[in-house]
């Protein structure tokens, strides 16, 4: 066998191997199955973009191929569907736009009867808007509120605190004077403030999974909730023990 | 004369002892509404209208119209005060409900429609100067009401005689010192206009561009 042979045979094996192996891979991505095109409208075309995934149950099943204004000012967004992964486009599906505080936006099928015909290929289903970054500011707001709240009782009690030097020693120190209820008051004060600073921290979850940053969220605001409760009822509670504060009048000024 | 002493004693511990609680939407109520008239003077207009929510709020769970008519008016006032016009149809509305003559003597008095007013039934503040105003008095007007002692009162007097009445430098200088002295920006940039108007008026320019000037440094 002469060197020319060989050197001939190795090139065209390895040309063949690669090809084989470009095969494969083309085939597993789908490169040579049917694709599906189906067409989805919204009212609006925020948030939407060329290539952005279709996903069912958290897996990528297709990509929208194409964006488009109809002559009635709706959005129409083609989404690509290989034919192995048309199981899961029925005629029941749902289409969401889902975007995240944190993460790329992506459409989310979902089916409820797996079992139910295909989705027609000229049908229009409706794309509707799921929108974490709104949905948190909403929540967010009152949050800010309450915050604003603890800070203006925080003040108010270091304002009676101040008004305590008013009184004798004997008023602030004895075994019944204001100081030391005052001490067991301002220990129930901290508390409640470190019990708000354990949700604050566990905020950082949010960038796990938003949905479940959301209920953090929730839950954060009630517990701002209580502190800012805890602190009326210390106030509340100052005042009694201090004696400065009269019954307030309303009248014009 | 020990017994007494001892008696004297309990009472006055059974008297250090005895102060009541006042109600939340009380307490919440007369906050709000003194933070409301503190941010309206400073000028502090994000901060305003929250507090003044929150104050018709914790009133209106006390289901008192009166209350609420007071914190109205307490609005309307401060609107008077700088020389602002104001919205009064909540009051018109509480008062065609549950009519209260002090009330309503002291909105006519804001409003200026003063032969409608019943001068008993108003604050006693503001009754010597409803005289005066009656008798179109201005210097007796302006000693009267540099007289009152609360400067937001005194603001009130000088933002009704201004916006109803025929009025001079010397009141507009009253409510400029007035603002002026409790850090009130709003009163004071108003009155300070209203001068600077006065003198572009009678033609006197020098006056009026050096309390523009003021205004433009003060505003900077």
């Amino acid at each position: 066998m002469s060197r020319e042979f060989k050197v001939g045979l190795f090139i065209v094996c390895t040309t063949i191997a690669v090809l084989l192996a470009l095969l494969y891979l083309s085939s597993e991505k789908g490169f040579f199955a049917n694709v599906y095109t189906f067409t989805l409208s919204s009212k609006s075309g925020d948030g939407f973009t060329d290539g952005m995934p279709v996903v069912f149950s958290g897996f990528k099943i297709g990509q929208v191929s194409e964006l488009e204004l109809n002559e009635k000012g709706l959005v129409l967004i083609k989404i690509k569907i290989p034919q192995r992964h048309m199981k899961w486009i029925k005629a029941d599906s749902t289409f969401i736009l889902y975007r995240p505080l944190i993460g790329a936006a992506r459409i989310v099928v979902t089916t409820n009867n797996l079992d139910s015909a295909p989705m027609p290929p000229r049908k229009i289903a409706d794309v509707e808007i799921v929108n974490d970054i709104n949905d948190l500011i909403k929540i967010v707001q009152p949050l800010i509120e309450k915050i604003t709240q603890i800070a203006e009782n925080l003040e108010r009690i270091s304002k009676k605190v101040d008004k305590m030097a008013d009184k004798t020693d004997e008023q602030l120190y004895g075994k019944e004077g204001t100081l030391p209820q005052v001490n067991k008051i301002l220990k129930n004060i901290i508390n409640k403030l470190e019990k708000l600073d354990t949700t604050v921290d566990n905020i950082n979850k949010i960038s796990k999974d938003t949905s479940e940053g959301t209920k953090d969220f929730r839950m954060l605001r009630s517990d701002i909730d209580d502190a800012v409760n805890a602190m009326d009822k210390v106030v509340i509670k100052l005042d009694e023990l201090i004696s400065s504060k009269k019954n307030p009048e309303f009248e014009v000024p | 004369m020990r017994n007494c002493l001892a008696v004297a004693m309990l009472l006055f511990i059974y008297a250090c002892g005895g102060s009541q609680s006042i109600p939340q939407w009380k307490d919440t109520a007369a906050r709000q509404l003194e933070n409301y008239k503190i941010n309206f003077l400073a000028d502090k207009e994000d901060a305003t209208e929250p507090h003044f929510a929150k104050a018709k709020n914790a009133i209106s769970s006390n289901n008192d119209l009166q209350l609420l008519a007071t914190v109205y008016l307490t609005k309307y006032a401060l609107h008077t005060a700088v020389l602002e016009d104001f919205d009064d149809s909540d009051f018109i509305r509480i008062d065609k409900l549950e009519p209260n003559a002090a009330n309503r003597a002291y909105y006519d008095l804001l409003k200026g429609n003063i032969s409608q007013i019943d001068e008993t039934k108003l604050k006693p503040t503001y009754r010597k100067l409803l005289q005066l105003m009656k008798d179109k008095n201005l210097s007796a007007a302006v000693r009267e009401i540099a007289s009152i002692d609360d400067p937001l009162s005194r603001l009130i007097s000088c933002g009704i005689w201004v916006k109803y009445m025929p009025y001079d430098e010397n009141i507009l200088r009253l409510a400029i010192d007035t603002a002026a002295r409790d850090g009130w920006r709003r009163p004071l940039w108003a009155y300070l206009n209203k001068l600077q108007k006065y003198y572009l008026d009678r033609q006197e320019t020098a006056k009026a561009e050096n309390i523009k000037e003021r205004l433009d440094l003060l505003k900077k």
